[in-house]
C-alpha cells in the first residue's frame, strides 16, 4: 500500500494552508476576544456560524467537483444553469441557516439570561451575506482552476475552504458588528 | 458497392442508437426523483452509460430545479449541523473564564476545528466519489483505496496537530505569555488526543452514513460534509472542554 503518493502530498500541502488560515483566525480571535465575547450569546452563534460557512462552501465545491469529474460541468464555463443554481442555493442556505442561529441565540439570551436583544438575530444574517460575497466566488474559481490544472479538487478544496472560511467568517462578524453598531 | 451499403446500414443504426439514447435521457430528466427509476437501470444496461452520470442527470438534469434540489436536500442537515455546533459552543461557555486565559488554546481552537473538519470533508468527499464511481459499495473494509485513505488521514492528522501546537505555543511565547514545560506537554497532549479520537470517529461515521444515503439514492455530498463537520466541531469542543477541566 503506497501511502505517500500525490494525494498525500496534495492533502499535506492543503492542510498546511488550512493550519496557517486557522491559526490566523485564532490570532484574530485572541486579539478581539474582549470585543467578541462582550456580546451576549456570541458563543452560541460563533461555532454554528463557522460550521455553516464550511458546510455551504464544502458541499458547493464537492458538487462542482463531482460534476467536473463526470463531465456534466464544462471546466471552461462558469456561466451555466448548474453553476448558477449552485450559487443561488448557497446564498439562500446561508441566509436561512444564519437567521436560525440568530433566533436560537436570541431566544437563549431572552429565556436563560433574561436579555432582550433583537440585534443578535440580524448580526449573523448580515455577516453571512458579507462572508458569502467573498467566499462563493473564491470557491467557484478555485475549484475550476484546480481541476483545469489536473488536481483533484476534493483533496484540496476542503482545507482551503475551512481556512479561508474561518478568516472570512470572523472578519465578516466583526464587520457586521461595526455595521450594526453604526445602525443602532 | 456492397461495402458502401454495409457502411450506410451501420451508420444508420449508429444514428438510430444515438437518437434512442437521447430520447431515453430526455425521458429520464422528466422522471420524478423520489425513487431510483427503472429507466436508469435500463439505460445503463442497454447503452452502457455509467450509473454515476445517470444519477447526476437525475439530480441536476436540464429540467431539474437545481437550487430547489440543493436547498431541499441540504437545509435540514445544515440547520441540524449548525445547531449541533452551537450546542458545542455552550460547553465552552461553561468554562469560558478558564478557556480564555489559555492563549495557546484560543489560537489553536479554529485551527483544530478546521483540521478535524477538513479531514471530515476529505473523507466524506472522497468516499462520496467512491460511491458514485461504484468502487465502494459492499464490504467497505476490504477496499484498498479506503484503507489507504484512513492511514493517510491518520498520519497527516498527527503531523498537523504537532505543527499547529508548536506554532500556537511559539506565538503565545512571542506575545509574552508564560510558556513552560508542563504547558507544552498539556497542549501537545490535548491536540493529539483530540485529533486522533475525532478522526477515527469521523471515518466510521462517513462510511456508514455515506452507504446509508447512497442506498437511499441521495447524493452523499449533500449530507456527509455537514454531518462530519458538525460532529467535528461538537466533538472538538466537548473534548477540549473536558481536557481543560482535567488538565488546567
Amino acid at each position: 500500500m503506497k501511502l505517500f503518493d500525490r494525494g498525500f502530498r496534495d492533502m499535506f500541502l492543503s492542510q498546511i494552508v488550512s493550519l496557517i488560515g486557522g491559526l490566523a483566525a485564532g490570532i484574530i480571535l485572541a486579539i478581539y476576544t474582549d470585543n467578541i465575547f462582550l456580546i451576549p450569546g456570541i458563543f452560541i452563534i460563533l461555532p454554528g456560524f463557522l460550521e455553516m460557512r464550511g458546510n455551504i462552501s464544502g458541499s458547493f465545491a464537492s458538487r462542482l467537483s463531482s460534476g467536473l469529474f463526470l463531465g456534466v460541468i464544462d471546466p471552461k464555463r462558469t456561466d451555466t444553469k448548474l453553476v448558477r443554481g449552485n450559487v443561488v442555493a448557497s446564498f439562500f442556505l446561508a441566509v436561512a441557516v444564519s437567521l436560525s442561529l440568530g433566533l436560537l441565540a436570541f431566544f437563549f439570551n431572552w429565556f436563560v439570561f433574561g436579555i432582550f436583544m433583537l440585534e443578535i438575530v440580524l448580526l449573523p444574517v448580515v455577516a453571512a451575506v458579507i462572508a458569502n460575497l467573498i467566499e462563493v466566488p473564491l470557491t467557484l474559481f478555485a475549484t475550476f482552476y484546480l481541476f483545469r490544472k489536473g488536481h483533484d479538487p476534493n483533496n484540496i478544496m476542503g482545507p482551503f475552504i475551512t481556512s479561508t472560511g474561518d478568516i472570512t467568517s470572523i472578519v465578516s462578524l466583526l464587520l457586521a458588528m461595526v455595521a450594526m453598531v453604526g445602525f443602532i | 458497392m456492397k461495402n458502401n451499403k454495409k457502411e450506410n446500414g451501420h451508420m444508420r443504426r449508429h444514428v438510430e442508437r444515438i437518437k434512442a439514447v437521447q430520447k431515453h435521457l430526455q425521458s429520464l430528466t422528466g422522471v420524478r426523483r423520489k425513487k431510483h427509476h427503472p429507466l436508469i437501470h435500463h439505460v445503463h444496461k442497454k447503452y452502457g452509460i455509467s450509473k454515476k452520470t445517470l444519477f447526476y442527470v437525475k439530480e441536476y438534469g436540464p429540467k431539474a430545479n437545481v437550487p430547489g434540489t440543493i436547498v431541499r436536500e441540504s437545509i435540514k442537515i445544515m440547520l441540524f449541523a449548525s445547531i449541533i455546533s452551537s450546542f458545542g459552543g455552550l460547553s465552552l461557555e461553561q468554562i469560558k473564564m478558564s478557556f480564555i486565559s489559555i492563549i495557546p488554546l484560543i489560537i489553536l481552537l479554529p485551527a483544530l476545528n478546521d483540521m478535524i473538519g477538513d479531514y471530515g470533508i476529505i473523507i466524506s468527499s472522497r468516499f462520496s466519489t467512491m460511491l458514485h464511481e461504484g468502487v465502494a459499495y459492499s464490504r467497505w473494509w476490504r477496499i484498498p483505496e479506503l484503507r489507504r485513505l484512513f492511514f493517510q488521514v491518520f498520519i497527516l492528522s498527527l503531523i498537523t496537530a504537532a505543527i499547529g501546537s508548536s506554532i500556537a505555543l511559539a506565538t503565545s511565547w512571542v506575545s509574552g505569555y508564560a510558556v513552560n514545560g508542563a504547558l507544552v506537554y498539556k497542549i501537545f497532549f490535548i491536540s493529539m488526543l483530540d485529533t486522533v479520537v475525532l478522526v477515527s470517529v469521523l471515518f466510521l461515521v462517513s462510511v456508514f452514513a455515506g452507504i446509508y444515503f447512497f442506498r437511499k439514492e441521495e447524493d452523499p455530498n449533500n449530507f456527509l460534509i455537514p454531518i462530519t463537520t458538525s460532529l467535528a466541531d461538537f466533538g472538538n469542543m466537548i473534548i477540549l472542554s473536558l481536557l481543560v477541566i482535567l488538565l488546567f
